[in-house]
């Protein structure tokens, strides 16, 4: 492992519209060099973070592809089952919920509801924001 | 009611000789009884809202005349219980309706007080004898006043609870309307978000010189321009709800080729259509089809929103599978399966055809209302509004919308029927014709 792949940190993408994906990608590894994995697949997302293959998540609030039991859930619930399975393996996963609920009372609830970290308003379109929140997030 | 009078009769002093002093008088009195109904009502006609209250006319005043003679001779039986009583309530309740206001009918009862007294005083000289009925008639005046207040008072409660009923009532509508006015902001809210975040994100990429090549820039911009053309959908949308929502959708209604809208439409998703490798096919091509009564541009808008969806929620085949398919057909319905309202000249019914993932029947209703995508969430993206929209243009025009399974009980089928232009009843088969207008006896 050379010096540069161990102080670089993956951060997670889950977020159903391909383009707002995109953006989060190119947004994370040009402005702030991480690596991302971009994904919906939740079984995936839970190995990945009990491996501790990714650092950091972004997550959607509303999903039309995260099956889980059979089901589909929505972000706030992704949010948990990432922490816990983070908890379980005894890591911490940070988490920045980025969403399009913009009503007054939303990031309260949705933060309280999700665990999650930190709150994005969409439209997210500063690149340099988002690399400074997620950085925030690893600094803990 | 017992108990009530009961309690006034105690408290009036009200004895049995009183009630057998008004007997004596009782037929002695009756001859003024004309008369007093006739002072009666001209003191009540000063009121300043007379003219409001006798909006009936004469007959009207003839009418309460015979009702309160009616109730003065009642007052001379003496009794006053239960009968009496309710005569007495229904007085009050008859006055309360006709919109005279107590404090008139009590200064009414001055009237009736004062003429009872000369009444006395005409046929009873005598005055031991006179002052003995005088005190029994002013008693019985005086709980007849209590009964007639009471009535008052019951009658006036009673309007009000029906009207804070319906203040209650109206209170929760609105307050119903105002939480679905919230929800309504919040959902485009959200959606202007998604499109925003992809424009704004790229662009500014661009901007900060976050980009590689100018290969790289012409796709961001790609994606730019797709999220724009987006969001103008979304605005339109938006904008064809809230119209329609406030009544305010204006239709150019008038005798449309459909021919010509299939021909006009059909090719304008012939190149997301083929991207996905479907096949797409128009089988009214080349015949000719009916006038409807429609306005074009919205029937246009209806058609393109059904082929749009169609191509969208099917999927392109996987490797072993035949293609796709996304078919238009179009019948003449003599017997309209939906407005019975329609004057029934008989319906062209479209349809949209696919073989794409399909809509659950218990979502085939729910699919109609706002933002709602079956089977699964958002993933296929676009407002969430096409089908609300689409069914209230197509009511609006006269017609109906439904959906069915596609062929097989594969996919989805959407039709919408629109009215036949009323000189193409005329070339309908007469047997077909009677089918819808006269209905065979059992």
């Amino acid at each position: 492992m050379t010096a540069t792949q161990s102080e670089q940190k993956t951060v997670l993408i889950v977020e159903d519209h391909a383009l707002v994906a995109k953006f989060y990608r190119m947004a994370l590894e040009r402005a702030g060099n991480f690596l991302c994995v971009v994904t919906e697949d939740v079984p995936q997302i839970l190995a990945d973070v009990e491996a501790g293959r990714v650092h950091v998540a972004v997550l959607d609030v509303s999903l039309a592809n995260a099956h889980w039991q059979g089901r589909l859930i929505d972000g706030v619930e992704l949010a948990q089952l990432v922490k816990r399975a983070a908890a379980a393996a005894g890591r911490s996963l940070p988490i920045l919920l980025a969403t399009a609920h913009a009503m007054s009372g939303d990031r309260e609830r949705l933060l309280a509801a999700s665990g999650a970290d930190d709150y994005l308003e969409k439209p997210v379109f500063d690149a340099q924001l988002l690399v400074e929140k997620v950085r925030r997030l690893l600094a803990g | 009611m017992e108990t009530f009078i009961q309690e006034m009769k105690r408290y009036l002093g009200f004895t049995e000789e009183d009630a057998a002093l008004l007997r004596q008088i009782g037929p002695r009195m009756e001859k003024y009884l004309p008369e007093l109904a006739e002072r009666f009502y001209s003191q009540i006609r000063q009121h300043p809202n007379a003219f409001r209250v006798f909006g009936g006319g004469d007959a009207q005043i003839a009418r309460l005349k015979l009702t309160l003679q009616g109730w003065a001779k009642g007052l001379f039986g003496g009794g006053y219980d239960q009968p009496y009583s309710e005569e007495r309530y229904q007085v009050g309740y008859r006055h309360v309706r006709a919109g005279v206001e107590q404090k008139y009918v009590i200064s009414a009862m001055g009237i009736v007080r004062a003429f009872f007294s000369e009444c006395l005083l005409l046929e009873f000289p005598a005055s031991d004898v006179r002052l003995r009925y005088a005190r029994a008639v002013s008693k019985i005046l005086d709980l007849d006043l209590n009964l007639m207040c009471e009535s008052y008072m019951h009658a006036s409660m009673q309007n009000l609870r029906a009207l804070n009923e319906q203040l209650e009532r109206a209170n929760r509508d609105l307050a119903e309307a105002s939480r679905s006015k919230d929800e309504f902001l919040a959902q485009i809210s959200h959606e202007l978000r998604t499109p925003l975040n992809s424009i704004l994100g790229f662009t500014k990429l661009v901007l900060d010189g976050l980009t590689k090549t100018p290969e790289e820039e012409r796709e961001l911009l790609r994606d730019v321009f797709s999220s724009a053309q987006h969001l103008l959908g979304l605005v339109n949308d938006i904008l064809d709800i809230g119209r329609i929502e406030a009544g305010r959708m204006a239709l150019h209604v008038d005798d449309v080729d459909p021919r010509h809208v299939l021909d006009s439409t059909v090719p304008l998703v012939t190149i997301p259509a083929a991207e996905k490798d479907l096949e797409l096919r128009d089988e009214t091509h080349n015949t000719e089809l009916p006038l409807v009564r429609a306005d074009e541009v919205r029937f246009r808008q209806v058609l393109l929103n059904l082929l749009s969806n169609a191509v969208k929620f099917t999927p392109p085949a996987a490797a072993d599978q035949p293609p796709g398919r996304v078919a238009v057909r179009a019948r003449i319905l003599h017997k309209p399966d939906a407005p019975a309202a329609h004057s029934g000249n008989g319906f062209l019914r479209i349809e949209v055809v696919d073989t794409g993932i399909g809509i659950p029947e218990e979502k085939r209703e729910e699919v109609f209302e706002k933002f709602v995508q079956a089977p699964a969430g958002r993933r296929y993206g676009g407002s969430g509004l096409g089908l609300a929209i689409s069914r209230r243009l197509v009511e609006l025009m006269g017609g109906a919308i439904g959906l069915e399974n596609g062929e097989d009980g594969r996919g989805t089928l959407v039709w919408f029927t629109l009215p036949l232009a009323s000189k193409e009843a005329a070339k309908l088969p007469p047997a077909s014709r009677e089918k819808t207008s006269t209905r065979a006896p059992a």
